[in-house]
C-alpha cells in the first residue's frame, strides 16, 4: 500500500519547551498506527500538529505525496483529517445531533437549517455505536447529560461524520468502559478495512497490542523507530520509549528519612469519585514522589488532601489528628500547603502586585488582630523570601505578571513557606519552567525536606521524580499500583511501572 | 554652549497617566471650560457647592467599589433604594430629635447592612449573579419602604446632624467634606492595609486561586456587599442631613451614577484592579460636568446624552493606556 501521511521533521517550540525536535512519522492507508512514548515525549503535540490546532514552527506534511498546509483545523478537515482528544470538545447544552453535525450542519435553500438531514447523519454516525448506548441513540438529548463515556463515543462520531482519511483517537479511550472500548475497537477495524488511516495515542499497552499494526515511538520530541508490533515484544517497546541510556540521576541518592519524632502524615483509604482508596504514610523529612503517567489521579490526591476535592471515603491523620479535609482554607489552618498544577489558573493573582502574592496566605500571621496590616512587616516578609527563593524582579510593586514563568512559580511557592507548613504538597511544580529555575525549585525542595516538612511530589518527568523523591507511589487510573522505594526509584523503573500496566491489573 | 547630555531618568520617559491622573485632568479642564462659558463657575463658593454634591455619590460609591473589585460580575444596583430606605428610617426614628440621632442612625445602619448580607448571601451561598440578585433588591427595598412608610415619608433630620452636614468649618468648609475626607480614608485604609482588602482583591483577580490560597472567598464576598449597603446607608443618613426632609426616591438616582465614578476611577468591571482615590475622583468628574451642563442650560435628554459619551470616551482612553503600557 502507498504513503498516506507523511510528516517529517517536525519541530515546535512553547516558550522555553522543544516539545518537537524534528519528529518523523509515515504511515499507509488501510492501518492502526500507534503513537507513542512517554510524558512529554510530544505524542499530543504531533497529533494536534496534523489536526490543525498546532501549528508547528517547521517540518513538512505530505498527504497523499502533496505537501499538506495545515493552518487551522479547518485546513485539516478539507484534507481529510479528524481528531478526537481526551479534552471533549463537546458544547453540552446542544442536542448530540447538533454536536456530531456541528460545522457541516445540511442547509436548504437561502440557507435554513436541514433538521431531518442533520438527524440523519448523526444517526448514520452514531449507528455503529448503537452497543455503547445499550441499543437506543440519545439523539435529541443534550449531550451534557450523557456520561463521560458516552460523551467521549459522540466525539468520536462527530469526527467519522467528517469520513475522514485520516482519524486520530489522542486517549480516546480513556473514559470509556471494557465494553465501549470493545465498540470502538470494532469501528476502528471496520475504518481500517476501509482504508482508513488511523492514528492511536493511549496509555494502555494491551490497548495497543491488540488493536495496532505498527507504532511510532517518540522521545523528547524526536521519532526513536516505527516497529511491527506483532513482531514486538511488551520489554522491547518499553525500552524504546525510555532508550538504553542510563541517566546519572538514576543513580537516586536517597537522603535517610528522619528519624522518630518526625512528624507523620497517614492516608487511609481516601477515594474521590477520581481516586479509589489511596493509602499511604510518610514522615517527616522525606519526599513522597507521585509518579505515573499524567493524569491518573495525581493532581486529585493533592487537591483532595487539601481540602479542595469532594472525598466520599477515607481519611487522613497528621501526628495522629485527623485533618479537616473540607476546605482549603481549613487545611492552610492545619499547616498544609499546597502549589497547584496550573499555576495561572490556580496559583498566581497575575494583576496584583508580587507583595501581595507573597503575603497573601500567611499575613493573617502578621497583621493586628489578624486584621491591619504593617506595611513594613509585609515588606520585610517579601523581602525575605525574595532572598531565600532568590526570585529576580524590578519592584515588588509590580505585577507578578511581568516575572518570567520560573520566578512566578518561586512566588507561588513563597507563599506558602511563609505560612511555614507541616505539609508541602507540589503539583507538577517545574512544569513550564526553564532549566536554570528548575535546578533552583529542586534545591528549595530538598531544603524543605531538610528542615522536617513531609513533601509530597507530583512531576510529570520522571527524571524529575528520580532525582527528587526517597518513596515514589505509581498511581494508575485513580489507585495505587506501585510503591517504589529509595533505590528502586529509576527513571527507568518508573517508566516501565506506568506503562506495564494493563487496567485489569489495577483494579 | 553645549550643555551635558544627562540622560533622564527612565522612569519619568515611560511615566504615562494612570485612570485617575487621567480623570482628574478632565475634571480641571471640565472647571475650565465652566469658567470659560460661565464665568463664576470656578469660583470658591461654587467649587466647594460642587464637592457637596459630590460627596455623597462619593460616599455611595464607596460600597461600589469594593463590590466591584470583588470581581466575577460584581456590583451593587440596590445602593440608591438602600441609601433612601436608611434615610427614611433614620428621619421617622430621629424625627428631629437629636436625642435619638444615635439610635436612629444605629437602626438605618443596620438595616442597610442586613440588606447586604441578603445581597451577599444570594450572591454566594444561591450562586445568583450578582447583577441580578442586586436587581431584584430594588424591588424588595421599595417594598419595604411601602410597607414601612405607608407611601407618607414621615419625620425629619436632628438639628445635630443637619449642622453635622451643612455647619460651615475651617476655611468656610462644610462638615460634609470633612467627613467624606475621613470615609474616603478609611475605604483607602481598608483596601490597602488590611487582610480583608488583599483578600478582597485576590478573590477579584482569581477566584481559584485565592481559595486555593487559604483565603475565604464566598466569606470575603459577603463582607462586600455588607459594606456596600452600609456605606450606602451612611450617603442616605448625610443626604437626609442636607435636605432636612425625605421623600419616597431621595437617593434612587444614585444607582448607575455611583457605578459610573466607580469605573471613571479606573476600577476594573472584571475586578481585582482598583481603588476608591479613582472613585473618589470619578464623583468629582460626574458632579462637575452635571453642573457645567447645567450652566449651559442643557435639557435632561442632551446631559443624559453628554454624559454616556463621557464615559465611553474615558473607558477607550483607559484601555488605550492599558495597551500602551503591555
Amino acid at each position: 500500500m502507498s504513503t498516506l501521511l507523511e510528516m517529517t521533521g517536525v519541530r515546535k517550540r512553547y516558550g522555553g519547551v522543544q516539545a518537537l525536535d524534528g519528529a518523523d512519522l509515515t504511515a499507509v492507508g488501510g492501518e492502526v498506527h500507534a503513537l507513542l512514548g512517554p510524558n512529554g515525549s510530544g505524542k499530543s503535540t504531533l497529533d494536534k500538529t496534523l489536526a490543525g490546532t498546532v501549528v508547528p514552527d517547521s517540518g513538512e506534511i505530505r498527504i497523499d505525496g502533496e505537501a499538506a498546509r495545515i493552518g487551522g483545523p479547518r485546513d485539516a478537515h478539507a484534507l481529510g483529517v479528524a481528531a478526537v482528544h481526551q479534552q471533549l470538545s463537546i458544547v453540552g447544552d446542544l442536542t448530540v445531533t447538533q454536536n456530531v453535525v456541528l460545522g457541516l450542519e445540511p442547509v436548504r435553500r437561502w440557507g435554513f437549517l436541514d433538521h431531518r438531514a442533520a438527524r440523519d447523519r448523526a444517526a448514520a454516525a452514531l449507528e455503529r455505536f448503537a452497543a455503547a448506548f445499550s441499543g437506543r441513540l440519545p439523539l435529541d438529548r443534550p449531550a451534557g447529560t450523557l456520561g463521560p463515556g458516552e460523551q467521549q463515543i459522540v466525539e468520536v462520531a462527530k469526527a467519522l461524520a467528517r469520513e475522514p482519511r485520516v482519524l486520530v483517537l489522542d486517549e480516546a479511550t480513556a473514559s470509556l468502559h471494557k465494553e465501549q472500548v470493545e465498540v470502538l475497537f470494532e469501528v476502528v477495524r471496520e475504518l481500517r478495512a476501509a482504508g482508513v488511516l488511523v492514528l492511536f495515542t493511549s496509555h494502555r499497552l494491551d490497548e495497543v497490542f491488540a488493536l495496532c499494526d505498527r507504532a511510532t515511538v517518540l522521545r523528547n520530541g524526536r521519532t526513536v523507530g516505527t516497529v511491527e508490533l506483532a513482531a514486538t515484544g511488551e520489554d522491547e517497546l518499553v525500552r524504546l520509549m525510555v532508550g538504553d541510556l542510563p541517566h546519572p540521576a538514576d543513580l537516586a541518592v536517597a537522603p535517610p528519612p528522619a528519624g522518630a519524632g518526625a512528624a507523620v502524615l497517614e492516608v487511609r483509604g481516601l477515594t474521590t469519585d477520581r481516586l479509589r482508596d489511596v493509602s499511604f504514610t510518610v514522615r517527616g523529612g522525606e519526599v513522597l514522589g507521585l509518579g505515573g503517567l499524567q493524569g491518573q489521579g495525581q493532581s486529585e490526591l493533592l487537591l483532595a488532601l487539601f481540602g479542595a476535592a469532594r472525598i466520599t471515603a477515607g481519611e487522613a491523620l497528621l501526628d495522629g489528628e485527623p485533618l479537616p479535609l473540607t476546605s482549603p482554607a481549613r487545611a492552610a489552618r492545619a499547616g498544609i500547603a499546597l502549589v497547584p498544577g496550573d499555576r495561572g489558573r490556580q496559583g498566581m493573582f497575575a494583576s496584583r502586585p508580587i507583595q501581595e502574592n507573597l503575603s497573601l496566605a500567611s499575613m493573617h500571621r502578621r497583621a493586628l488582630g489578624r486584621f491591619a496590616l504593617r506595611a513594613s512587616s509585609e515588606r520585610r516578609a517579601a523581602r525575605t523570601m525574595v532572598d531565600r527563593l532568590q526570585i529576580k524582579l524590578g519592584s515588588p510593586a509590580d505585577p507578578v505578571s511581568t516575572l518570567s514563568g520560573g520566578n512566578q512559580q518561586k512566588v507561588v511557592i513563597g507563599k506558602w513557606l511563609l505560612d511555614q507548613p507541616r505539609v508541602v504538597l507540589l503539583d507538577d511544580p517545574t512544569k513550564g519552567v526553564d532549566v536554570g529555575a528548575k535546578e533552583e525549585i529542586y534545591a528549595i525542595v530538598r531544603a524543605l525536606a531538610d528542615d522536617g516538612a513531609i513533601v509530597v511530589l507530583n512531576s510529570s518527568d520522571n527524571r524529575e521524580l528520580a532525582e527528587l523523591s526517597d518513596r515514589v507511589l505509581v498511581l494508575f487510573e485513580g489507585a495505587v499500583a506501585e510503591e517504589l522505594a529509595a533505590a528502586a526509584v529509576t527513571e527507568n523503573r518508573l517508566v516501565s511501572s506506568a506503562l506495564r500496566l494493563a487496567p485489569g491489573e489495577s483494579l | 554652549m553645549s550643555a551635558p547630555t544627562v540622560e533622564a531618568p527612565r522612569r519619568v520617559l515611560s511615566w504615562r497617566p494612570g485612570p485617575v491622573a487621567l480623570a482628574g485632568a478632565i475634571a480641571v479642564a471640565l472647571v475650565i471650560a465652566g469658567e470659560l462659558v460661565s464665568p463664576g463657575f470656578a469660583g470658591y463658593g461654587q467649587l466647594v457647592n460642587l464637592m457637596r454634591v459630590a460627596a455623597f455619590l462619593g460616599v455611595i460609591a464607596i460600597g461600589q467599589t469594593i463590590v466591584i473589585i470583588a470581581g466575577g460580575g460584581g456590583v451593587d444596583l440596590s445602593v440608591g433604594k438602600v441609601a433612601t430606605f436608611a434615610a427614611i428610617i433614620g428621619s421617622r426614628v430621629m424625627a428631629g430629635d437629636d436625642g435619638d440621632l444615635v439610635p436612629a442612625v444605629a437602626l438605618a445602619l443596620a438595616v442597610a447592612a442586613a440588606i447586604g448580607l441578603v445581597n451577599g448571601l444570594g450572591v454566594t451561598l444561591l450562586r445568583i449573579p450578582p447583577f441580578v440578585m442586586t436587581l431584584g433588591m430594588i424591588g424588595v427595598v421599595q417594598g419595604l419602604i411601602l410597607a414601612y412608610t405607608g407611601g407618607q415619608a414621615s419625620g425629619r433630620a436632628a438639628p445635630a446632624l443637619t449642622s453635622l452636614v451643612n455647619g460651615r468649618l475651617i476655611f468656610d468648609l462644610p462638615g460634609l467634606l470633612f467627613l467624606w475626607a475621613a470615609l474616603g480614608l478609611l475605604a483607602v485604609w481598608l483596601l490597602r492595609r488590611t487582610t480583608f482588602g488583599w483578600n478582597l482583591f485576590a478573590v477579584g483577580a482569581n477566584r481559584t486561586a485565592a481559595e486555593l490560597s487559604g483565603v475565604r472567598a464566598d466569606r470575603t464576598l459577603i463582607v462586600a456587599y455588607v459594606l456596600s449597603a452600609t456605606f450606602a446607608g451612611l450617603g442616605g443618613i448625610l443626604l437626609l442631613g442636607y435636605t432636612e426632609s425625605v421623600f419616597l426616591d431621595l437617593a434612587d438616582q444614585y444607582m448607575l451614577p455611583s457605578v459610573a465614578a466607580v469605573v471613571i476611577g479606573g476600577t476594573m468591571l472584571a475586578g481585582g484592579i482598583g481603588g476608591y482615590a479613582g472613585t473618589a475622583v470619578g464623583a468629582i468628574v460626574l458632579t462637575v460636568l452635571q453642573g457645567l451642563l447645567t450652566t449651559l442650560d442643557i435639557g435632561g435628554a442632551g446631559r443624559t446624552v453628554v454624559n454616556g459619551v463621557v464615559l465611553l470616551v474615558l473607558l477607550s482612553l483607559y484601555g488605550r493606556q492599558r495597551r500602551l503600557r503591555s
